[in-house]
């Protein structure tokens, strides 16, 4: 009943958080921003358990499953493309994925944070799924890892487009994969809005990084404890 | 008819992905089985077994409405309230600093390929 009733809210807050997202475009309204916030404090105020709230949304979270598949299609209708910026993508999202996994860590020793949380922030610029896979692989906390991943999203679709305004970045390509390494699923929705080559770019952005990271991640990490 | 087409392509995408997960699972391998079944359905269309009409409309779908799928997983967070409550802030700090230095980086080193690379 309460399971039911969790689904229920979880999809209404998403809808309406939309909604007032399309009126007033403002990254607080974002429904990654608001849907949790909100959930959180109903499950806190009305006193439901995380295990309760999780059997019921059990199908939206697995949906990500399909969804990631999905990302064949924009990647196969931008295939010449995506052909055409090869290399650039390559080399950039090497280097993307690099800086990720580095700075994650060395921002994080600077704030003194045990090394389990080290290894739960190492993959976090990339999709929840293959994140939280990382994260167990090289000995962090996947569930940790997969709040990481949605702060990361949040921090990118704030910073993003006043980092698009105040650098030097006109390129479409350069657009879509700065919003795609640096902020993931959110980061390509965003590039969406700006436009189908963005998007199209931060979707096979996204995707390469996830690749580069489960390739370098368990390399490099233990490098830099 | 919309939704009906929604439906049957969302579940042979689903189809894919748990068949991309079984792969895994069996092999050993250590990636997610999604990533195995976007290489299954772009090697489908590509080899035209499958035409783009067949996936497309559910594809939109599922990518338009993305980020529902991460809002469990967001809530879940109330579980570490005490590991939040004593680091929340350096999470905070270092999740931001970070992206922002991915962001600039990877977009200036992007910008500069894009230069490098059309005088090729």
């Amino acid at each position: 009943m309460l399971a039911g009733f969790s689904f229920i809210i979880t999809i209404l807050s998403y809808v309406g958080a939309k909604i007032l997202y399309r009126k007033k475009q403002s990254v607080f309204l974002s429904p990654l921003v608001i849907c949790p916030f909100i959930l959180i404090s109903l499950l806190l105020s009305f006193h439901v358990s995380l295990e309760t709230y999780s059997a019921g949304t059990q199908w939206i979270t697995n949906m990500l499953q399909p969804a990631i598949v999905a990302f064949a299609v924009p990647l196969y209708k931008y295939r010449a493309l995506l052909k055409k910026y090869a290399l650039e993508i390559a080399l950039g999202v090497l280097g993307g994925s690099t800086i990720a996994i580095v700075s994650s860590v060395m921002y994080g020793k600077l704030f003194h944070l045990t090394p389990q949380l080290l290894d739960s922030l190492a993959p976090r610029s990339i999709t929840t799924p293959i994140a939280m896979n990382i994260s167990q692989t090289i000995g962090g906390l996947p569930a940790m890892t997969a709040s990481f991943v949605i702060v990361t999203g949040i921090a990118g679709i704030v910073a993003g487009p006043f980092i698009l305004k105040w650098l030097p970045i006109h390129h479409q390509v350069s657009k879509g994969m700065l919003l795609g390494m640096g902020a993931h699923g959110a980061g390509t929705a965003q590039a969406y809005e700006i436009g189908s080559i963005e998007g199209a770019i931060a979707s096979l952005t996204m995707i390469v990084a996830g690749i580069i990271t489960i390739m370098v991640a368990p390399i490099l990490v233990p490098y830099l404890h | 008819m919309y939704i009906l087409k929604c439906i049957a392509q969302i579940g042979g995408l689903l189809g894919i992905a748990l068949l991309g997960n079984k792969i895994t699972q069996v092999f050993d391998l250590h990636f997610p089985g999604s990533i195995l079944g976007i290489l299954f359905i772009f090697l489908l269309l590509e080899a035209k077994i499958i035409s783009l009409e067949w996936v497309e409309t559910g594809a939109n779908l599922l990518i338009a409405e993305l980020i529902l799928f991460f809002i469990p997983s967001a809530v879940g967070v109330v579980q570490y309230k005490q590991l939040i409550i004593t680091n929340g802030a350096s999470f905070g700090f270092v999740i931001f600093l970070s992206t922002v230095t991915v962001m600039i980086s990877t977009g200036l080193l992007a910008e500069f390929l894009n230069k490098v690379g059309k005088g090729r």
